[in-house]
């Protein structure tokens, strides 16, 4: 009843005219600054600073979150519609959602994402009202030895990635750890592959080898084809957004991908990548045509773009109740409260608690002015496919050049990341899938950690994997996710014969 | 005095202007012009005091070498935000410039800055200890030295269901098997991990037994501490402040000389372990900086430590008012470096002989062995069934992948233009900026897919180029090189 009565206070805040002005203010940065590769949430919640020092906190507050939620539904879009995950948690959107969008159905890609950000951004929120302490303890069970284990997990989505052949999929896997080993290891400070270049210490970043692979990899293979035969891209013939069969298709994936992406973004060390490909690699699990998957399932955007946006509300759970952040932008915001002189932990909601309900409230509402904001967008948007093939990748390069450089201000990155388009594009002449690279270099580097942090903990008892009940519950998961696919193709290898021939 | 104040005022306009382009005879005009207002400079600082002064500097540009919300960025935005609210400087921008605990901020600060009179990093003892653990090819004493700004404590904390209640208690244990401690921290090499290593050696246990888990971030060493996953942590004051006063962490000693008057914990002194160790961030210059400019760079400093802006600052974020300026500040920096050295030396973290053994870890022999396994099998399945992978292609790409020569070589020339488009862009970005880097990046990818109408992709070149320039660099405030074009715009 109290956090009721907290709420409707907050929303007594939320609903004034300059407050509601900050959330649209915010939403619609975040919505720019999502679209655009390589400039996040983070970046620009720490460019704006000095802008809200004037502000009073709760405008401030407001305005951020609706950077951090917006940019969550700004980084499908340029995923779907050319390719290039705006964000990196949207790169498993890309891989359905381009192929969708190739199939001239961008439209409807783009509106189950944009609802399905809105269904998982809503219900997380609740989440966030109702469990933010309950969850943020047991978020705390989690040691070096989960996390490990929860990265297991998190390995096993590589199975739906792999495609075609196993071969190809686990080399590019393996060259995403490779990559994943480059700089410092972050255990004993030595570097590690860095070749004595000081820009390499800190390694490859994620987004370099994202937008590299994806956008520049794209360009070069979309060149290298020329004249050969031209890719044949449906024009785009629907504006209309959402059949009713999408709609059918699509809520169960929003549910779903909100149950496992809110959850994972409490954990202070999940980050929004996990979930998304965890979403994906229920999704083709429980599909009934899994084979539609990677060649334009909507289920493939609709499950990981709610378990985003869920997890995007799941960080705020450990940042309220205990002061922690659990991502860069999170960090940021970490900052902006001290600014104003506030703590945010334990006790930030008794000492502020109009600050934090009105936050919370605005969170709702910012919801609403994003898919207010984003649904008539789709049709805008998806007019992007009719600009000439010409332009269209002179801009992405442009873009992708801006991105890159001004992550570090580093001209190696730039270098990088051409060299990686390269590296992309004769992956896609060869026929090897991009995601599972990606996969490697965002958990390798942290499964490594965790395990030696795990094992560091426990003085060498590699057991420890197994005695701690959580950890060992997810290794369970994992085999079972492993060998469940096995077991029942077995099982149902003679009626399945029959139905193979007609897919639905 | 009206009139030199003017002319201060306007050499002080052309600086920022002059700065932010990156040429070299613009850059001798500049230092001539400095040499020549020298007295006038000196005139201004006795204004700079004074409450309606004219800002010392129409733009100051702050490097912070860290992510978004780490120590250095925190301190470079409250410092922004005190010069232009004090009017020291009219605006001020921040930098980040992350990675390996500063150390690529400071290579880059040193090469590309050098000379400059308008910018000013974040520096400190966690870059002090990251020079010599990532072994940097630059050092601190290649910058110019300014101003240490401020402290912060450390403070050693074990969870409110730990069994140890007292430092002794933890001390006895870690005596008896250093091992069974894990002690849970920073990255590898900083300040929390120096402390680690200066209390085991003052109780007589060797620094290289510290079962020192280094978290990456201030969030997860939190996370991991609060929930019991290591023994004990160390962390700064301010970062748990919060969970001191809710009662989350139990506080067993601060690394201060004396006791604290808001946190009720002992000194390490107190307990009979004689170390006292202090966080300090502190400002440097680049290299090759002016006289005029370092003194007034030195004044800047000066003004905003003596504002009560400030004053509110360092209570807010708990930090500790440091304030060191000239020779003390230098001196002090040596004393700090020999200090850290030797015991990173003792820790044996970063080029140590424990490291640099040939050994490179199970699991990046791993993966290596995993890549090569892999792309061996790649290699031989392609190789041995040709026609496979032909139908595979087949069926993957929807039509037939072969080529006719003409085709080919359509590819071929296509792949050319923006291998030329992508080295063109690579050579101009840091040379004549952004703009003149992203026109032929945009119109040569044209020209390789045969637009047909190139005066036409000439001028969307040009303001796709400014459009994104402008947004970015102007309105966002991300910092693009700006070169010739931009400055008239």
């Amino acid at each position: 009843m109290d956090t009721f009565q907290a709420l409707a206070q907050g929303f007594a805040s939320a609903l004034t005219v300059p407050h509601l002005a900050w959330a649209l203010t915010g939403v619609t940065l975040g919505t720019a600054v999502g679209v655009l590769p390589g400039i996040g949430p983070a970046l620009t919640v720490a460019l704006l600073l000095p802008v809200t020092f004037t502000l009073d906190p709760v405008s401030a507050f407001i305005m951020f979150g609706g950077i951090y939620y917006g940019a969550m539904y700004g980084g499908s879009t340029t995923s779907i519609l050319i390719n290039t995950p705006g964000e990196t948690a949207s790169i498993v959107t890309a891989i359905d959602g381009h192929m969708m969008a190739r199939q001239g159905r961008a439209s409807a890609a783009l509106a189950t994402a944009a609802v399905g950000s809105f269904v998982a951004g809503t219900l997380a929120t609740i989440a966030l009202t109702f469990s933010a302490p309950v969850m943020a303890s047991f978020a705390l069970r989690f040691g070096p030895a989960e996390y490990f284990a929860l990265m297991v997990v998190a390995f096993t989505t590589v199975t739906v990635l792999l495609g075609a052949s196993l071969v190809r999929g686990l080399m590019s896997l393996f060259l995403g750890l490779a990559l994943g080993l480059i700089g410092i290891d972050p255990l004993t400070g030595d570097a590690r592959f860095s070749f004595g270049i000081p820009q390499l210490l800190d390694g490859i970043d994620v987004m370099i080898l994202v937008i590299g692979l994806f956008a520049v990899g794209e360009t070069l293979y979309q060149a290298w084809r020329h004249g050969r035969d031209e890719e044949h891209v449906i024009a785009l013939h629907d504006f209309s957004g959402m059949t009713r069969d999408d709609w059918r298709r699509s809520w169960k994936p929003w549910l779903r991908g909100t149950a496992v992406g809110f959850p994972l973004g409490v954990l202070p060390c999940g980050g929004s990548e996990i979930p998304t490909f965890m979403s994906y690699m229920i999704e083709k699990r429980l599909s009934p045509h899994p084979e539609e998957f990677g060649r334009g399932a909507i289920e493939g955007v609709a499950g990981p773009e709610a378990a985003n946006n869920a997890a995007t509300a799941g960080v705020l759970v450990p940042l309220l109740t205990l002061g922690l952040p659990s991502s860069a932008t999170a960090a940021v915001m970490l900052t902006a409260f001290q600014q104003y002189g506030l703590q945010p932990g334990p006790l930030l909601f008794t000492a502020r608690p109009d600050l934090v309900w009105t936050l919370i409230a605005s969170l709702y509402i910012g919801n609403v002015m994003l898919l207010v904001l984003n649904l008539p967008l789709v049709r805008v948007w998806a007019r992007l496919m009719l600009i000439p093939r010409s332009l269209l990748f002179g801009g992405i390069l442009v873009l992708a050049s801006l991105g890159a450089y001004s992550l570090n201000r580093s001209l190696l990155d730039l270098g990088l990341l051409y060299a990686v388009g390269a590296l992309g594009c004769t992956m896609r002449i060869h026929i090897i899938p991009l995601a599972p690279a990606v996969l490697g270099l965002i958990l390798g580097p942290m499964a490594e950690q965790h395990f030696r942090r795990a094992v560091a903990i426990s003085e060498g008892d590699y057991l420890v994997f197994l005695s701690r009940p959580l950890s060992a519950t997810l290794l369970v998961v994992s085999v079972i996710v492993l060998l469940a696919p096995l077991l029942l193709r077995q099982r149902a290898v003679a009626p399945a014969s029959d139905r193979r021939h007609d897919p639905p | 005095m009206v009139i030199e104040r003017m002319a201060l005022s306007a050499k002080d306009g052309q600086d920022g202007t002059v700065d932010e382009a990156y040429d070299g005879s613009d850059r001798v005009l500049a230092m001539l012009r400095r040499r020549r207002t020298l007295p006038l400079v000196l005139i201004a600082l006795t204004w700079a005091t004074a409450a309606d002064a004219q800002p010392l500097y129409q733009h100051l540009r702050i490097v912070a070498p860290a992510a978004p919300g780490g120590g250095w960025d925190q301190t470079a935005r409250a410092m922004q935000q005190v010069l232009q609210a004090e009017g020291i400087v009219r605006t001020s921008s921040v930098e980040n410039i992350p990675g390996a605990a500063g150390t690529i901020g400071l290579s880059r600060f040193i090469n590309v800055e050098r000379g400059q009179g308008d910018v000013t990093m974040l520096s400190g003892l966690i870059m002090l200890g990251a020079v010599i653990t990532h072994q940097s090819p630059v050092t601190l004493r290649e910058v110019t030295p300014i101003a240490r700004l401020l402290g912060e404590y450390e403070v050693i904390v074990v969870p409110v269901a730990s069994p140890y209640r007292t430092l002794g208690e933890l001390l006895d244990a870690f005596r008896e098997r250093p091992e069974s401690i894990s002690w849970g921290g920073g990255s590898a090499g900083g300040t929390d991990q120096i402390l680690a290593g200066l209390v085991a050696d003052a109780v007589g246990v060797s620094p290289r037994r510290v079962n020192y888990i280094a978290f990456s971030g201030g969030g997860e060493s939190m996370a991991a501490i609060l929930g019991g996953q290591v023994t004990a942590g160390i962390n700064g004051l301010a970062e748990f402040a919060p969970q001191i006063a809710a009662g989350a962490v139990r506080v067993l000693a601060i690394s201060s000389a004396e006791r604290l008057e808001d946190v009720d914990a002992p000194t390490l002194r107190e307990q009979g372990v004689d170390v006292v160790l202090e966080n300090w961030r502190s400002l440097v210059g680049p290299p090759g900086m002016s006289a005029a400019d370092r003194q007034k760079l030195e004044n800047a400093v000066e003004a905003m430590v003596a504002s009560d802006a400030w004053r509110e600052t360092l209570t807010r974020f708990r930090w500790n008012d440091r304030y060191l300026a000239g020779e003390p500040f230098a001196r002090f920096v040596a004393d700090e470096e020999a200090r850290v050295v030797s015991i990173l030396e003792k820790l044996g973290t970063g080029g140590g002989p424990a490291s640099s053994g040939p050994g490179l870890g199970r699991y990046p022999m791993f993966v290596i062995a995993g890549l090569v396994l892999t792309a061996m099998a790649f290699t031989v399945s392609t190789f041995r069934s040709r026609p496979v992978a032909t139908r595979q292609q087949l069926r993957d790409a929807g039509r037939a992948p072969l080529a006719q020569p003409d085709e080919t070589r359509a590819g071929r020339r296509a792949m050319g233009w923006i291998a030329l488009a992508v080295l063109l862009n690579i050579v101009l970005i840091e040379r004549a900026g952004f703009i003149l880097a992203s026109i032929p990046l945009f119109w040569l990818t044209s020209r390789a897919f045969d637009a047909r109408h190139p005066w036409r992709d000439a001028i969307l070149a040009v303001s796709l180029s400014v459009g994104a320039y402008l947004v970015f660099a102007r309105l966002l405030q991300i910092s693009l090189p700006a070169g010739l074009l931009a400055r008239w715009i």
